[in-house]
């Protein structure tokens, strides 16, 4: 397949994967509206910090801090485990391997198209916050502004990649969408999105590096709240797309094995 | 009876133009028009009677017959089954219909047919004698002693159809919609379904309603059709009726004792069907007799029969007669 | 009564459905209990470094966790999955077959798929409130045990109420397969104690949405600290959410047959 015409099937994609995004308004809002996490941790964090801070976390620090988590949660998250899932289930995913597009690709730049209508409706919000909150200010150090996207777009496809981890052994096993389950809860604790990751205990923290759920959400907090230095930042970032880079790996090589199961049994 | 006039339905519809502006647009702004998918439809059922409704898709027949069966709300006119208004969905309405719908099934998907037979049970107070009787009648007529004890998931189309018309009728409905009831079964299983709807409305004298694409099961079903088209009714009358309303001609097939070239059978006639030993010639009503001499005659004619055009025909030839101009869509 | 062998009926028909998945039961313990852990987890970090979270101790907000546990046990086991079928059956259309029986539509949906043993989080959740109990001390008198009872019960009315009038939006907007999310995602501001909730958070979760109240009245009553008159209070306030969505419902009803086609 030609350049030319990778990059028309893919605006095509995108195109579809916006329209079904727009059309959809209604759950585009409700799962909007279903992030609301950073808010009710928020409430518990502020609930206990009363005054006095916990750990580097004044006030301040918390507001900065659950509405970047919000923010992230918008642009980074992907919820494609529950499409594949359904589509092996109901054999439409043979609809996609008989397409000239790698389906893992198909799926990110269907996903990837819900991206902008998310942040269409919450971006007024966080910007609101942003603004009507005093205690929240904006990031000084310009390497960790230019770094946020970057680590966001890596956010975005770790939070993808796995998803389709997970989404491919439905290929294997009936409840691979509990699976998913378990993960989120993982994710929920340690990210970052639930309890602020430097509230951990050291030797917990250190184990954490090596996990993907901190480049998944706590360290693009960490990078628009301004809570690392500029050195580390970039360290951390790198190891981040190291991450993304081997999940890539297994993502393809766990896909592949699914779609030979699938070919071989019909699912 | 049921008894329906004037009736209407209005819908309104979103605009979805194409194009990603429009998209956007549409995020903010969403145009809708209406669309009338019933308008001015009046008609009186008698008890017992057995009626099919033909037209083609999306001309209003399942419309009508979701607003007598209390589904929809009618936006105009009256309809009353057995005397009484089917969208005030009261109990008396309800115990005394039955809705089959030939696309969606209300059979517990994970469950035996019998289970949910049991839950209509309770539903429609049916007293357990006569559950039982009921029930051992149905399974005998469609042969599902053995269906109704496996999980619905394990059954063909075929057999989950007839599960879903003995569910139906648990409570012995007097009223029965069926829509598309046939769908997508084979012939020998449409015959069978066909037959047994008939049986039952013979020995209940239940009033039949029914919507479908086949042809055959009108047929072979109803004596009255009511065919509608755009929202209204285009005609309504005996199956008899429709054949020589829509057609003046009439279809003489002859079976030949050798094979003759077609060239020699046009000469007789306007054929429209030739094979090795057969030939079927279409003619009008009044000239069906002189063609027939005129064939006798020149052709080595073994054994005749004069027969309507098939319904299909008729109805293709009523639609494309009649292009009535669109129902204009209204800005809402 | 016929309503009552149709209650009967329908409990027995989704139970027994439900039986026929019970690999899946082990696979939704396991998550729920996971989910459990997780939640929790912030509560000891939070408590590692501070006493008391406007008044409520650590044992004090772990009796709360239990009776969210409880309540989401009953929102798994009884309310959610029903409403969520309902739902699919907009969606499909299968609906109408619901429309055309002489029965409740409300009753009908809400019971059509009972998984009692989803409600293993309940367990759960007594089994911490037992424990928060014994070390804080306390034994609760039967007065507090009664009223209890019946802030738990004003509170799965709340529940009820909403889900039911969440799902009732399946007849207006037709893809609302995340609802489920939603819902346990708004449910999750009931996991605290009504102390961190402050300012016009304090307001919005008393009066317009008593996610505040939902845990933490019956804890409290548990723990002998709610007077007679909340109760009562709390109680009528369950009645009136019974009543609303009851309205709410046919209205949505209504809609689906004059809009439908």
């Amino acid at each position: 397949m030609s350049v030319r015409s990778t990059a028309r099937s893919v605006r095509a994609m995108l195109r579809i994967g916006f329209l079904d995004a727009i059309a959809y308004r209604g759950e585009t809002i409700v799962w909007m509206l279903s992030t609301t996490m950073p808010l009710v941790m928020f409430l518990l964090w502020s609930a206990a910090a009363d005054g006095k801070p916990i750990g580097r976390y004044g006030a301040g620090e918390l507001h900065a801090s659950f509405l970047a988590a919000f923010v992230v949660r918008q642009l980074g998250g992907s919820w494609a485990a529950w499409q594949i899932n359904m589509e092996v289930r109901d054999g439409t995913l043979g609809m996609r391997l008989l397409r000239p597009v790698n389906p893992i690709v198909h799926y990110a730049i269907e996903q990837a198209a819900h991206v902008p209508v998310r942040a269409f409706f919450s971006m007024p919000v966080a910007l609101l916050f942003f603004a009507l909150d005093p205690l929240i200010h904006a990031p000084k150090e310009p390497l960790l502004l230019v770094l946020f996207p970057i680590s966001v777009l890596g956010a975005w496809a770790l939070s993808f990649l796995m998803n389709v981890i997970v989404g491919a052994l439905a290929f294997f096993i009936e409840q691979s969408v509990k699976l998913m389950d378990v993960y989120t809860a993982l994710f929920f604790v340690f990210s970052g999105y639930m309890v602020p990751l430097d509230l951990f205990p050291e030797p917990v923290r250190v184990v954490l590096d090596y996990l993907p759920f901190r480049y998944q959400m706590g360290l693009s907090v960490e990078l628009l709240t301004g809570a690392l230095s500029p050195a580390v930042a970039l360290r951390l970032v790198v190891q981040q797309w190291v991450m993304v880079a081997l999940v890539t790996l297994v993502a393809h090589l766990v896909f592949r094995r699914g779609v030979r199961h699938f070919e071989a049994y019909g699912g | 009876m049921i008894s329906v006039e004037s009736l209407g339905k209005t819908f309104r519809v979103q605009k979805r133009p194409p194009g990603l502006l429009a998209g956007v647009k549409a995020l903010f702004h969403r145009e809708y028009t209406t669309v009338e998918a019933a308008r001015d439809v009046s008609f009186r059922i008698e008890d017992g009677e057995r009626v099919g409704f033909l037209g083609p898709n999306g001309a209003g027949k399942t419309t009508t017959l979701k607003m007598l069966a209390g589904l929809l709300q009618p936006s105009a006119g009256r309809a009353t089954v057995g005397g009484l208004e089917p969208f005030r969905r009261s109990e008396a309405f309800l115990a005394s219909i039955t809705l089959v719908l030939g696309q969606k099934q209300q059979l517990v998907w994970d469950l035996p047919p019998q289970e949910t037979f049991e839950l209509n049970r309770a539903i429609y107070g049916v007293s357990l004698a006569d559950f039982r009787k009921t029930t051992a009648e149905l399974v005998e007529l469609l042969e599902i002693g053995e269906q109704i004890k496996r999980p619905t998931r394990q059954l063909s189309l075929g057999e989950r159809m007839k599960c879903e018309l003995a569910c139906a009728l648990i409570h012995r409905p007097k009223y029965l919609f069926l829509d598309e009831p046939t769908i997508g079964l084979d012939v020998n299983m449409q015959e069978t379904i066909r037959t047994f709807i008939r049986g039952y409305n013979e020995q209940y004298g239940a009033t039949l309603m029914l919507t479908s694409h086949y042809m055959a099961d009108v047929t072979a079903l109803c004596p009255r059709i009511i065919l509608i088209d755009k929202g209204s009714i285009a005609f309504d009358g005996e199956l008899s009726e429709l054949m020589s309303k829509g057609r003046t001609d009439k279809r003489v097939r002859f079976s030949l004792s050798r094979e003759v070239p077609a060239a020699e059978l046009r000469a007789v006639g306007n054929l429209v069907e030739h094979g090795a030993a057969e030939a079927t010639f279409e003619v009008q009503k009044d000239a069906v007799s002189a063609l027939v001499a005129h064939a006798l005659q020149v052709l080595p004619v073994r054994d005749l029969s004069v027969t309507d055009p098939p319904l299909e025909e008729i109805m293709r030839a009523w639609f494309a007669k009649e292009p009535s101009a669109e129902p204009a869509p209204e800005p809402a | 009564m016929r309503a009552l062998a149709t209650l009967k009926a329908q409990v027995r028909l989704s139970v027994t459905t439900s039986l026929q998945y019970r690999a899946d039961f082990l696979v939704d313990a396991a998550v729920e209990l996971f989910w459990i852990a997780a939640a929790i987890y912030p509560l000891v970090v939070v408590f590692d470094r501070t006493d008391s979270l406007g008044g409520w101790s650590f044992d004090a907000a772990l009796i709360v966790a239990g009776i969210f546990a409880i309540l989401q046990g009953v929102m798994e086991g009884l309310i959610s999955p029903s409403l969520t079928g309902l739902v699919e059956q907009v969606r499909k259309g299968t609906f109408d077959f619901v429309l055309v029986k002489p029965v409740d539509s409300q009753l009908f949906v809400s019971f059509s798929k009972v998984q009692p043993w989803r409600c293993i989080n309940a367990l759960v959740g007594l089994g911490l409130i037992v424990r928060s109990l014994h070390r804080i001390g306390y034994v609760p008198s039967a007065y507090d045990l009664f009223a209890t009872t019946v802030a738990l019960t004003a509170s799965v009315a709340f529940l009820y109420a909403f889900w039911l009038v969440a799902a009732s939006t399946a007849f207006y907007v037709i893809r609302i397969d995340n609802i489920t999310y939603l819902f346990s995602s708004v449910l999750d501001a009931a996991r605290w104690p009504r102390s961190v909730f402050r300012g016009v958070m304090r307001l919005v979760f008393t009066f317009v949405i008593p996610l505040a109240l939902m845990t933490s009245y019956p804890a409290e009553a548990l723990l002998g600290r709610l007077d007679g008159t909340t109760l009562a209070a709390s109680a009528a306030a369950g009645v009136l959410a019974l009543v609303v969505s009851r309205l709410l419902w046919k209205r949505a009803v209504n809609h689906y047959a004059s809009a439908s086609s």
